[in-house]
Formats: structure tokens, sequence, C-alpha cells
């Protein structure tokens, strides 16, 4: 049998067993959000389309699917879905600089070994490619550390609702202080993982610090990295500031009423 | 706001870090031995338009620079230097003026060629907005969160350096040693020393070690049928031993935050209500768990999938067939996540248990 449908057979045993039936939805959004990016990749393949809209519509279908398919339309998962899409598109302005100003897209010179039977004149701007490939790659990071703020900022509301903005404000930063490690963390050990490879690739070579720092895959592993870690600690004053705002502004409007 | 005399003398640290740091990659030209030029003008001389066996459309520009030698014998002086880009830019890169470039000088009839782009000094930048950023928004959790960043990147090179001087030693106990490690200071780092930290150790460690054991055995069991070894980049060792590394390491981040999320939140339940009975914080532990894992299993999946794009494209662009171009690019990163996603899961109940254990012995003292 192949490792791939094994491993995926235990995933889905485990999740439909510990998760129950959240566990089953989970691992269906999960495969969702699998067909939306090979869908979003072959898409790209037309020459005319444009790589960072369609890394942006993506986005959105996958943050719509792991919060409000998962969980339910509500407050909570609006604001995380508004906040992460606000935060993408912050984060998506400064990658589009950084990638065209480092020149970090396409393939490294430690690469063109096994590229050499392909041809590399395919039409597509592999700018725009690099920078979706960033965006991607954080995505999914940006959507927990929201719905992980806006969720107990509800609770925290819910069970006082006269609190002010700035107070309920402060308590969301303070709620994302506390997961602001615990993401970054993910984030790195993942990328670190997928690298591991390309670390004793660099050492085995005995690259020098000045070749490596300046190296394009080493380069576009670090950046990657980095703007991630921006992505999860942005989004920490974007959800916190405008659940705020609207729980605020809907018990007041909801007071009015009576 | 108050700022304390501590916080102005960080504040200050910090901006005289970041300001020297940025003067000095933008001057350390001399610190290099490959010549460095500085391009000063550029002008495109000609430009073809191509296509290629699978009819995609591209162009070729060539481009006639002038450029200033930065350091070295010839500082100072302006060399001419081709360069010739696809508008596709895969492998090459167009230029303008500004940009700095690692040359080879051809000495005799002073002419030179491009050999790469100077990017330290975009990484430094990005480097320091990211410490910015962390610290602006997390004050000294953002802090913490940088220096444990910076430890356990000087683990794993560690590590890796122990590795490649003693390839004896297996790969796979330096990485259990390494991931000990990690777990035990990041965590520490984070929470401080009690019960909670304790737990959430004792889950990560053993969440990672029952991922691998049923990775291991996945493998085993289907003789490795579907994974492309093959088609992993950068590849000096063995490809097996990478990739089961890479997969430890790969997923410990996840699990370390499910264990810390399920152990704050249940003694957090506990300290709230010490009558709590221990069924109710099973359930709620469940609650907790059944919330988390879809998200996390995405944070995972993302970071590694979307690393594939560029080489996906360039297969389909080939002409490649659909399931060829998937699992020669997919197999190895889909493993990992799933078993990734397989450690998070684990993680759950592991962790709901060895809280629930420390609670027990809690309640038996008091």
């Amino acid at each position: 049998m192949n490792v791939l449908v094994l491993l995926s057979i235990i995933l889905f045993a485990l999740m439909a067993i510990i998760g129950g039936k959240k566990g089953v939805k989970s691992f269906i959004a999960l495969l969702l959000n699998f067909v939306i990016l090979l869908g979003t990749v072959l898409v790209m393949n037309d020459p005319n389309a444009n790589p960072i809209w369609l890394t942006l519509i993506a986005c959105a279908l996958i943050s719509a699917i792991s919060l409000f398919y998962i969980n339910s339309v509500n407050s909570k998962t609006v604001m995380a879905f508004i906040s992460t899409i606000v935060t993408l598109i912050i984060l998506l302005a400064f990658i589009i600089v950084m990638t065209d100003q480092s020149m970090i897209q396409g393939f490294g010179e430690e690469e063109t070994d096994e590229l050499v039977v392909f041809s590399l004149h395919i039409g597509i701007d592999f700018v725009k490619v690099a920078t979706s490939v960033i965006i991607m790659g954080t995505i999914g990071a940006i959507i927990d550390t929201a719905i992980s703020i806006t969720s107990p900022m509800r609770e925290i509301h819910y069970h006082n609702p006269s609190i002010s903005r700035k107070e309920l404000f402060l308590a969301g930063i303070r709620i994302g202080r506390d997961i602001l490690n615990t993401s970054t963390n993910t984030l790195f050990f993942a990328f670190f993982g997928s690298s591991m490879g390309l670390l004793m690739w660099f050492k085995d070579l005995s690259y020098s610090f000045g070749e490596m720092v300046n190296a394009k895959v080493f380069n576009d592993e670090l950046i990657s990295i980095f703007t991630a870690g921006m992505g999860v600690a942005i989004v920490i004053p974007i959800a916190s500031g405008m659940t705020a705002h609207y729980l605020v502004k809907m018990s007041k409007k909801n007071n009015h009423a009576k | 706001m108050k700022i304390t005399k501590k916080q102005l003398i960080i504040y200050a640290l910090l901006a005289i870090g970041f300001i020297g740091s940025i003067i000095f990659v933008h001057h350390n030209q001399f610190f290099y031995d490959r010549p460095i030029a500085k391009i000063t003008n550029t002008s495109d001389v000609d430009r073809t338009d191509i296509s290629d066996q699978n009819d995609n459309k591209d162009y070729i520009v060539t481009q006639q620079i002038k450029a200033e030698i930065q350091n070295g014998a010839h500082k100072g002086e302006t060399i001419d230097l081709t360069n010739e880009y696809a508008g596709s830019l895969a492998v090459d890169q167009a230029f303008n003026a500004g940009d700095e470039v690692f040359i080879a000088i051809d000495d005799e009839d002073f002419t030179g060629t491009i050999q790469d782009v100077k990017r330290d000094k975009y990484l430094v930048l990005v480097g320091w907005l990211f410490v910015i950023i962390l610290i602006a928004v997390g004050k000294k959790q953002g802090a913490l969160s940088v220096i444990s960043l910076a430890i356990n990147a000087v683990i794993i090179s560690l590590a890796l350096d122990i590795y490649l001087q003693n390839s004896d030693r297996s790969l796979i106990i330096i990485c259990a040693i390494s991931i000990i490690l990690f777990t035990v200071l990041s965590l520490l780092l984070v929470n401080g020393r009690n019960e909670k930290t304790y737990t959430a150790i004792i889950a990560t460690l053993l969440g990672t070690l029952s991922s691998l054991v049923i990775a291991f055995l996945a493998l085993l069991v289907t003789g490795e049928e579907g994974l492309r070894y093959e088609e992993m980049s950068f590849l000096s060792r063995n490809p097996q031993l990478i990739f089961m590394a890479g997969l430890l390491i790969g997923s410990l981040g996840a699990v370390m935050d499910v264990a810390i999320t399920m152990s704050s939140s249940i003694f957090e339940l506990y300290e709230k209500n010490k009558q709590i009975s221990l069924k109710d914080l099973k359930k709620s532990g469940r609650d907790i768990g059944k919330d988390i894992m879809g998200t996390m299993i995405n944070v995972l999946f993302f970071a590694y999938v979307s690393g594939s794009i560029p080489m996906l494209l360039l297969y389909f662009k080939n002409a490649s067939p659909f399931g060829f171009t998937l699992s020669m690019n997919l197999s190895i990163e889909l493993a990992r996540a799933l078993a990734g996603g397989i450690g998070i899961v684990l993680t759950i109940p592991i962790a709901i248990y060895t809280s629930i254990f420390f609670i027990k012995r809690k309640k038996a003292r008091s």
C-alpha cells in the first residue's frame, strides 16, 4: 500500500476517534484545502493569470473553510476571517517589495542540476510565484492565531458585557502575547524540518558564511520564516482591535434597542 | 504608559543594533573575497520572443551593464557586464541601477560575469523587522520568542555539526537529544518552572515519540511505496535519514503548541474550581482538543506544501502528467504533514492524561 494512503487512513481514524464529528469535519476541511491549493497551482499555469490575485482568492477560500465550515458563521469566526484577510493584505505589500528587491524567486543554483531536463522559459512570473509561496506558507498560522484571539475575546465580552473597548482590546493583546511564542515556534520548526537537507548541504559543501548569507535558497528560507513570524505578530493587534470595536459597538446598539 | 530605565536601555540598545547593522551590511564589501560591483547603469540591448517545445511563450532580454567595483584590487573602477534573463526569471535576474552583485573578473580584457546577488542587506533588514515587530507586539513575551528562536537555531546548527563530523553516530539519536533540549528549553523559557510546564514537556516528548513510531511502522509496512526521495532537493546525505529527522523536528513546534495549550487550559480549569471532577476535566480537555486539532494540522500542512508550488508549476508547464507531477513533488511533504498531524492528534489525549496524573498527585498532597 502507498505510504501516503496508509498515513491518511491513520490520521483520519485518529481524528475521528479523538475529535468525533468535529474531527471528521476537520479532516474534510484539510482535504478541501489541499484541493484548493492544487486548483490554485493549476490556474497559475495560465500565463495571463496573476499569481498574487489567485493567492488572495485561494487564501480567502482556505480561511472560509477553516473558520466557517469547521465552526460556523458567528461573530468570532467572522472577525477572525476579516482580520486574517487584512493581515494578509498588509503582509502581501511587504513581501512583494522584499521578493522583488532580494531576488529570491525561482530556483537556486544548487537546484540547477535537477532542472536541466526542463525548459525554464515558461512565461510565468516567478517573482509573483515566490510571493504567493510565502503567503501560502503563512496562511495556516495566521488563521490559527486569529481564531485563538477572537474566540476568548468573545467569551470575555460575554462574561463582562460592560467592558470598555480599550480594556477588551488589551485583553486580546494579552491573549495574543501568550500564544505568540508557541505560534512562532511552530512555524520555525516546520520550516527548519523541511530545510534540514539544505542546512546539511551547506555544511557538507563547506559554504563560507559569506556565501551562505547571500545564497538564494538560504535567503528564501529565512525570509519566509521571518515574514511568517511577522504575520503571526501583526494579526494580534489587528484581530484584537477589530473584535473589540465590533463587540462593544454591537452591545451598545443592543442597549439602545432595549 | 511609563517607561522604566531598564526598558529605555533595552530600546536604545535595539536601536543602536538596528542602525549599526544596517549601516554595516551596506558597507561590508571589504569583508568579501569575491569582487562586488554596484550597478550604475543598465540598458536593454536586445529582446527576443521565444517559445519552447511546449509552446510556452517567453522572452529573453540582454542587458548591457556598467558597474563600479566596490572592493579588492580594482576598487573604484568601472566594469562592463553583460546579463541575459528570461521574462519568467526562474533562474536568472533582471538588474537595475543600485543593485549589488558578486562578479568574476576576466583580467585579460577587464570584463566580468555576474555570479550572484548580494542579498545580505535584505536578510538583515527582514530579520530586524521581525525582531522589532515581535517585540512591539509581544513586549516581554515577544523578546522571549526571539531569544528562544535564536537558541533553537544555535542548537540545530551545533547538532548538525556534531552529526556531520561523526557520521558514525546516528542522526536519529542526535535529533532525539536535540528534541529533548528544544522542548525543555522552549517550554521552560515561556512558562517557567511549574507543573503545567512539566506536563507539556512530557506530553510533547511522548507525542513526538508516538508519531515517530507510527511513521516508522507505516514506512516499514508499506516498504516506503509512494515516497519519491529522488525529488528531495539539496541532498548530500542519505535521504531516508534526512526525511525522518526533518519529520521529527518539523512537527515538534506544532506538538509543543498543542501540549502547552492543552495543559494550560486543563490546569486553569482545575485552579478555578478545585472541586472539579476528573471526568469533567477529561471532557473539557477533549473539547479544547477538538477545537485546535484542525487548525494546527493546517498550519503544518501549508508551511510544508507551499514550498512545492514553483516546482509543480515547472513540471506542469513542461507537460508532465498530473499524477507523476504530484507524486514527484508532494509525496515527501505530504508524508511529513500527515505524520505531523498524527503527532498533533495523539498529543491531545496524552496531554489530557498527563495533566490529570499531575492533578491527581496535587489532590493527594493537599
